[in-house]
């Protein structure tokens, strides 16, 4: 299989430390060390995922850019990953290159986004991915890597090179790695990839292109929670509220989706569902047009009626994407905005192909 | 860059504007795409806190250079 390669690298190194060395001189690094990326260990993924390594995954075509089984592989193998984790990568690859998300845009943009990865269903506890105690990290291998992977192959793969064609302002620390699982198999709520459609024994991966975290302490009681969410996700400054207006013109701003985590006991919300929990922070993110005014984000002075007008920062229920995960120790919580309006970069949900 | 740069590949006269901190992201676009040669306009950074008559004024200032690009054949 290795002779077949498309784009093989030949360089020698003496020992460990120079192998790494070499990895930040042909410039494949992410600031951190890589894993050489070897043809038997790459031919090694490859064969694991049962696909060819000559697979299209897709294409950013603004960035003349077709991805393959063989980049992704490379890519994961730098990262740290195991064979049994690359599925997970080619499904998250595969997603974040689907049409809708747009990828040129949360990949180059000044706004600094991170693609975060949420997988579901049975192949998290098949490779060990946490949903649990420091969920964003650190302290796992499986989650570590695979959001590692993802950022390499935006960097190697698709071209996402940090000041050349990614333009971040400021980024956050999800862009080295943001990968997170549901922990679903210890909460009544279904899980997010059911309540986008799959079967709950499917395997997905759900791409966001996203900010980073914000914690929420608020804890106690469901009502308590969703009110500290909901104003946290209703601050300004994310792009939830970006100026101008595409399609619905009606609104008058361009609204966002946005994840939320919740951690603790999931029999707090025994009296909720998550559809419950969605149709209130749908109608609970929200900002007043004064506000907004304030902010620029709308134009005009402010006018009487203003402070009394609210404009939802979300628009449909489904827009926001509700993951129960996060340590037991308590029921905190976090929001985590979109990278831009939805209009320019929807989640999306790929199936994991386990081989 | 990418827009202007296939506008003009379609067949259509297009002139680009960039700011000058996207000197070189614009320059590899247009490398990206063999077009080395496209004739971009660099404005002064930024431009996003210009308010209207600011903009207007900076888009005067370059009117002359769009028009000798869109007009050169």
């Amino acid at each position: 299989m290795t002779t077949n390669f498309t784009d093989i690298t030949t360089t020698t190194w003496d020992d460990a430390l120079s192998a790494i060395e070499k990895g930040y001189e042909l410039g494949w690094s992410d600031g951190l060390p890589v894993v050489p990326p070897t043809t038997a260990r790459v031919a090694e993924f490859i064969g694991y995922s049962g696909r060819n390594l000559d697979d299209v995954i897709g294409e950013l075509p603004e960035r003349r850019r077709v991805i393959t089984v063989e980049k992704a592989a490379a890519n994961a193998v730098m990262a740290g990953c195991l064979p049994e984790y690359f599925p997970v990568v080619l499904a998250a690859t595969e997603a974040m290159l689907d049409p809708v998300f747009n990828l040129v845009g949360p990949s180059s943009s000044m706004g600094g986004a991170a693609v975060l990865c949420i997988v579901n269903g049975p192949i998290r506890e098949q490779i060990g991915l946490n949903s649990r105690n420091n969920l964003f990290g650190p302290g796992n291998r499986a989650n570590g890597t695979i959001g590692r992977a993802i950022r390499l192959i935006l960097m190697n793969a698709c071209a996402a090179i940090p000041g050349l064609f990614d333009r971040s302002v400021i980024g956050h620390p999800g862009k080295y790695t943001y990968c997170i699982a549901e922990a679903e198999g210890e909460t009544h709520w279904t899980p997010l990839h059911v309540d986008r459609g799959f079967d709950a024994g499917d395997s997905t991966v759900t791409v966001f292109a996203s900010e980073a975290p914000r914690q929420v302490r608020s804890v106690g009681r469901p009502e308590a929670i969703l009110y500290a969410i909901a104003d946290v996700a209703s601050s300004l400054g994310t792009s939830m509220s970006t100026s101008g207006s595409v399609g619905d013109v009606s609104v008058g701003i361009r609204q966002g989706q946005v994840a939320i985590t919740i951690a603790g006991n999931s029999n707090l919300w025994r009296d909720w569902t998550k559809q419950q929990v969605r149709e209130y922070l749908h109608e609970n993110v929200r900002r007043s047009v004064a506000d907004l005014k304030r902010g620029l984000v709308l134009r005009g002075d402010v006018e009487p009626g203003d402070e009394a007008a609210m404009v939802p920062l979300v628009p449909e229920p489904d827009d926001i994407l509700v993951v129960f995960a996060g340590g037991e120790e308590s029921n905190s919580s976090s929001v985590i905005p979109s990278w831009g309006p939805k209009v320019g970069s929807t989640a999306v949900t790929k199936t994991v192909n386990v081989p | 860059m990418h827009d202007g740069i296939h506008v003009e590949k379609a067949g259509l006269p297009s002139a680009t504007i960039c700011t000058d901190r996207f000197i070189p992201t614009a320059n590899a676009m247009a490398k990206m795409w063999g077009a080395e040669d496209y004739p971009t306009i660099f404005t002064q950074h930024p431009i996003e806190n210009l308010d209207r008559p600011a903009l207007r004024e900076r888009a005067e200032g370059l009117a002359t250079e769009v028009v000798a690009i869109l007009t050169s054949g």
